[in-house]
């Protein structure tokens, strides 16, 4: 990776659910964790990939006559090894149906993407880093938010945290409001569930609702794993213990995201027939975060 | 915030009997107006059409309703699509059995209002009407320009008219009517003049006569005790000026139509209602006469009577104009004569009645600036929430300056604008706006410039030929010949334009109107002659968006990467694309689109609008004021696209332009609407001095919570600094859009925003509610 360059898969502008305001979200490429129910499983691998999108196919077969990396079968092109370059088969295809799933930017180039919706910030909106993990570029990622901070861009960060104290003392001077993701409290279930240990996340997280940040701590809850009474409870009693007025919320599951997996051939780790929660459990939920000590329930 | 509150058992039986009675086309008036040039054979024509107003005001049938406190109407039944003989009645003559069945804005007819039309009253204005005057002079030139300039206008009245509703509560027919016997004592009046005010004086008394015949009808009846007060304000009415609020709203009512059965014209515009009723509002609160609660039933009594006049359209233009809109179009809030940004108790109250009626009537827009009020904004939105369509949004930082930069119009006068119709911008009370002059089709242009001056549907030479595709050596010679064809197109519709002007003059002055435009009464002028204080002509530019996506995808892939020989795509476009799907592809894949913050694409777009405005400064209208220019399309992206063969953009032939005015193709806009906004705000202001649209659907999830909802108003913030003249939304699920289409009865008071107007979407044609089901929406990523 060149060292100031991002990998990027993706800019999206009217992010209406990363932090204050109408904000820009930059998606970096690359994660250490391998949550089992990813909800971008584009974010995983630090590389460049190709993908084919069907949808836009016209089955033409213009991509397997320039690329030798791709077969053409039964009407469809199959990418014998999707990290490699293919830029000849991208170039020939009339559709857009083969694309690199990211691409690097320079610190410049994300600047000049975030600046293009400036009008929509007003007073509260800005710039959402997110991923994969945003620590897995930690050079980049630092050298971006000390731009945004020289151009007046409120910045905020979506990240786990799993990522070394060095690498955090290097960014936290330039982060306006942090999103840190506490998935399960249980060391083994976590190990199990996201294939990393969390004794540096809770660490972190120490470090974090220590310093004088504006911090909010989320639990994605998945159904079968951190959506549990008992998960739920820990996690509320961990942060409580550290700070009374900890900021804290609970995100609902959103089973859409197992629809992206056919782009990658990764397999869905949780039930796919699992479904979001309903008013009531959502509720229920919030309320044993209370019953645990959570004084400060963000709910959007 | 807005209430969820319970509306009055009487305004929900209103609305239950009004939604519920059927709509009949009625040949009453067609009769008396006949009956009476007939009687008239004599006088000037502006003679003849001020006694036949009042001779109408005398004599057609009125009915009302026990639960009302606010009546009126030009015909007894609600909904009535009204015949109207003299600007034109020949479509009605071809159309009249098909009215029931026909697939848009349909109409029940009885059979013998057919045979009466067809004996006595088609035969006396065959030759005379004003349709069949522009048709003699001018038809078959008109015709042959169709493709690329839709002249209107050419067969019924003006509307498209805010009055100056202020000077008619201050006055009353009374007024109006000693107003012009004075004006007539003058010495040195040419014959012109005398004949105006004497057509004055005629339709004021005509007025005058049909309030008393409202409170006569009711004070004969068995009656509720609260109709003998709208009884009384109705013979108070014809004596004096309004005093009271109920008055006054009573008189705005009765202004509106009797400008209807003068005109029968699509939209008269109430404008700034809550400036100009607040006076009356505010004295009948702190003196206790009325309460809130009081005042917010007459209001809604109100929006009720502004769904009961309905336009009838032929079937042609009802497909241009689905959901017989005929636009109400009240402004809220914006900046005052010093501009300061103003609002008061009745902006939040007019946005309630919306909230609870949700009915298409009246076109609710809200005015905003920089410094509009955060709880002005949030009642609108809670009503934007409610996925009625309405309140659209207006910008004054957009729309202020250029009309008095680039139009002349005084300062005062500019802060003052309302909105007429849909979308299209006025003065208030002072203007003859003639909004709707032509709508011209510059992806036809286009067409015709790659094709050497041959339609690519028909194989007709109907332009210019200038070379094609096939023999353009660079994009700059085929911008050079794209100039050409707009000039020479635009030049033809400027003759037409006169024609269609001088005929409105010779069979349609209107006293009445001229009464409440400044300064009609001043110079004894009437307003279709120039006797408004401005005087302009709105040309539309039919669709930046497609033209955009067609230049940038010839620019790039045919003169820069020279991917794509110029001869296959001509050969592609004749044939509609047919076996050339991996061009077609090409053209819709490998090309960036307007609407996606591509600066380079948007600029294409943004040069051709802003050439196309720039020329208009040649020109001068029939009334010797400017033309202007708008972007906005209503349904017309439809008929319109099917004027249009396959386009480089890699649209089939045939198929919808983009719709609304300002927005990007439907589909094509990928990178959320951020982007759209910013794209969009590549138009300069000048471009929409007449009036622009852009539509934008959002899912309902957007407004569930106060967090979303104030996201939203900062959207709306940015809308405004980014100085886009308008914006609009639709909030629906596309569950219930698709459930209405199979089971209209159930989704029967579901109103959808067309384009510049909202109508009921069961009403709509199969086509067009497919494609509001199709168009981009959006809800938070």
């Amino acid at each position: 990776m060149q060292a100031s360059k991002g990998l990027v898969f993706d800019i999206k502008r009217f992010a209406m659910h990363d932090g204050a305001g109408i904000r820009t979200t930059l998606f970096l490429k690359g994660c250490p964790l391998r949550c089992r129910w990813c909800q971008n499983p584009e974010g995983l691998d630090p590389k460049q990939e190709l993908i084919y999108f069907k949808r836009h196919c016209i089955h033409c077969g213009a991509c397997a006559k320039e690329d030798r990396g791709i077969v053409f079968q039964g009407g469809c092109p199959h990418v014998l090894d999707r990290k490699s370059n293919h830029d000849r088969a991208l170039e020939a295809c009339p559709a857009q149906a083969l694309q690199y799933d990211a691409r690097y930017y320079t610190v410049e180039e994300v600047l000049k993407e975030v600046k293009k919706d400036e009008v929509f910030f007003q007073q509260e909106g800005g710039l959402t880093i997110s991923g994969g993990e945003p620590f897995m570029q930690v050079d980049f990622l630092e050298e971006l938010l000390k731009r945004c901070q020289q151009e007046g861009i409120h910045t905020t960060i979506e990240s786990s945290f799993y990522t070394s104290k060095d690498n955090m003392k290097r960014v936290l001077p330039y982060l306006d409001a942090i999103y840190c993701d506490l998935k399960i409290l249980d060391p083994k279930l976590h190990q199990e569930a996201t294939g990393v240990d969390n004794r540096i996340i809770l660490e972190n997280i120490q470090l974090l609702l220590e310093s004088q940040k504006a911090v909010t701590i989320r639990t994605p809850l998945i159904p079968g794993w951190s959506g549990t009474d008992e998960n739920i409870a820990k996690i509320a009693q961990f942060l409580s213990g550290i700070s009374s007025d900890v900021k804290y919320e609970l995100l609902n599951y959103n089973p859409l995201a197992s629809s992206k997996y056919h782009l990658y051939e990764r397999n869905y780790g949780i039930d796919p027939n699992a479904k979001a929660y309903t008013k009531e459990e959502m509720d229920h939920f919030r309320t044993i975060a209370k019953e645990n000590g959570i004084k400060n329930l963000v709910i959007e | 915030m807005l209430n969820d509150r319970e509306i009055s058992i009487r305004i929900q039986t209103l609305k239950d009997k009004m939604l519920s009675s059927p709509r009949y086309a009625s040949i009453e008036q067609a009769r008396i107006i006949t009956r009476v040039y007939q009687e008239n054979e004599e006088l000037s024509v502006p003679l003849k059409r001020a006694l036949s107003l009042k001779a109408a005001l005398e004599e057609i049938e009125i009915g009302f309703e026990p639960e009302e406190l606010i009546v009126g109407n030009r015909t007894k039944g609600v909904r009535y699509g009204v015949v109207f003989p003299e600007s034109g009645c020949s479509w009605i003559d071809r159309e009249f059995e098909t009215l029931p069945t026909r697939p848009q804005d349909r109409f029940q007819v009885h059979p013998e209002d057919i045979q009466e039309f067809r004996e006595t009253i088609y035969p006396y204005w065959k030759g005379r009407s004003m349709e069949d005057i522009i048709r003699a002079k001018d038809g078959k030139h008109i015709d042959a320009i169709a493709k690329v300039v839709k002249i209107n206008q050419k067969d019924h009245a003006q509307g498209h008219i805010c009055p100056d509703t202020k000077l008619w509560l201050e006055l009353g027919p009374q007024g109006l009517k000693e107003k012009a016997e004075q004006m007539l004592q003058k010495e040195g009046l040419s014959n012109d003049q005398k004949e105006f005010y004497q057509s004055v004086i005629l339709v004021m008394e005509g007025a005058k006569t049909f309030m008393n015949r409202y409170g006569e009808m009711i004070m004969a009846s068995d009656r509720d005790p609260k109709l003998t007060q709208v009884a009384e304000n109705c013979f108070a009415l014809a004596k004096r000026p309004a005093q009271s609020f109920h008055e006054a709203v009573q008189s705005v009512w009765f202004l509106f139509t009797i400008l209807h059965m003068e005109s029968n014209a699509s939209s008269f515009s109430p404008g700034r209602m809550d400036q100009y009723l607040y006076p009356y509002y505010k004295k009948d609160i702190e003196s206790g006469a009325l309460t809130q609660e009081e005042a917010l039933e007459i209001i809604e009594a109100l929006w009720l009577k502004f769904n009961q006049i309905v336009y009838l359209r032929n079937a042609h233009s009802a497909k241009y104009f689905a959901g017989f809109p005929i636009g109400f179009n009240i402004a809220i809030g914006g900046v005052d004569p010093e501009g300061n940004d103003t609002f008061n108790d009745l902006s939040f109250l007019f946005l309630q009645a919306q909230y609870d009626l949700g009915l298409p009537q009246p076109n609710l827009s809200v005015r905003l600036n920089k410094h509009s009020s955060s709880a002005l904004m949030q009642a609108a939105i809670d009503v934007v929430a409610k996925g009625s369509g309405m309140p659209q949004f207006f910008n004054d930082e957009a729309i202020i300056e250029p009309m008095h930069h680039d139009l002349g119009i005084d300062l005062k006068d500019a802060r003052d604008y309302a909105i007429v119709g849909c979308v299209e911008l006025t003065t208030h009370g002072n203007n003859l706006g003639w909004s709707d002059a032509a709508m011209f089709n510059l992806n036809k242009a286009l067409e015709l410039t790659l094709n050497h001056g041959v339609c690519l549907l028909t194989g007709e030479k109907i332009g210019l030929d200038l070379g094609g595709l096939d023999t353009y050596a660079s994009y700059e010679e085929l911008e050079d010949a794209f100039q050409k064809q707009i000039d020479y197109f635009i030049d033809e519709m400027m003759k037409a334009e006169v024609v269609v002007e001088q005929a409105h003059q010779d069979c349609l002055p209107t006293a009445f109107l001229s009464s409440v435009i400044d300064d009609c009464l001043v110079a004894g002028k009437d307003v279709t002659k120039g006797g408004a204080k401005y005087n302009l002509s709105g040309i539309q530019m039919i669709q930046v968006a497609n033209l955009a996506d067609s230049l940038a995808a010839v620019k790039q892939l045919v003169y820069e990467e020279k991917k794509v020989d110029p001869n296959d795509l001509l050969r592609a476009l004749r044939n509609d694309f047919e076996g050339d799907l991996v061009l077609q592809t090409m053209l819709l894949r490998k090309v960036p689109k307007y609407g996606n913050d591509v600066e380079w694409v948007d600029e294409i777009g943004a040069k051709w609008a802003g050439y196309f405005r720039e020329k208009m400064k040649e020109y001068t209208n029939y009334r010797g004021g400017p033309f202007h220019t708008g972007m906005y399309t209503v349904s017309a992206h439809v008929p319109m696209g099917e004027n249009v063969g396959a386009s480089c953009d890699g649209r089939k032939a045939g198929t919808p332009l983009a719709d609304g005015g300002m927005s990007p193709v439907y589909g094509r806009d990928l990178k959320g609407p951020t982007a759209v906004l910013k794209s969009v705000s590549r138009m300069k202001d000048s471009y929409t001095t007449n009036g622009g649209l852009l539509n934008m659907k959002f899912l309902p999830s957007f407004f569930e919570t106060a967090e979303g909802k104030k996201k939203f108003e900062t959207f709306l913030r940015a809308f405004v600094d980014l100085e886009i003249p308008h914006i609009q939304f639709n909030v629906v699920n596309r569950d219930e859009l698709l459930d209405a289409k199979i089971h209209p009865e159930k989704h029967a008071s579901l109103t959808i925003r067309v384009a510049g107007y909202t109508a009921y979407f069961v009403e709509l044609a199969g086509e067009l509610q497919d494609e509001i089901i199709e168009r981009t929406s959006y809800a938070g990523i």
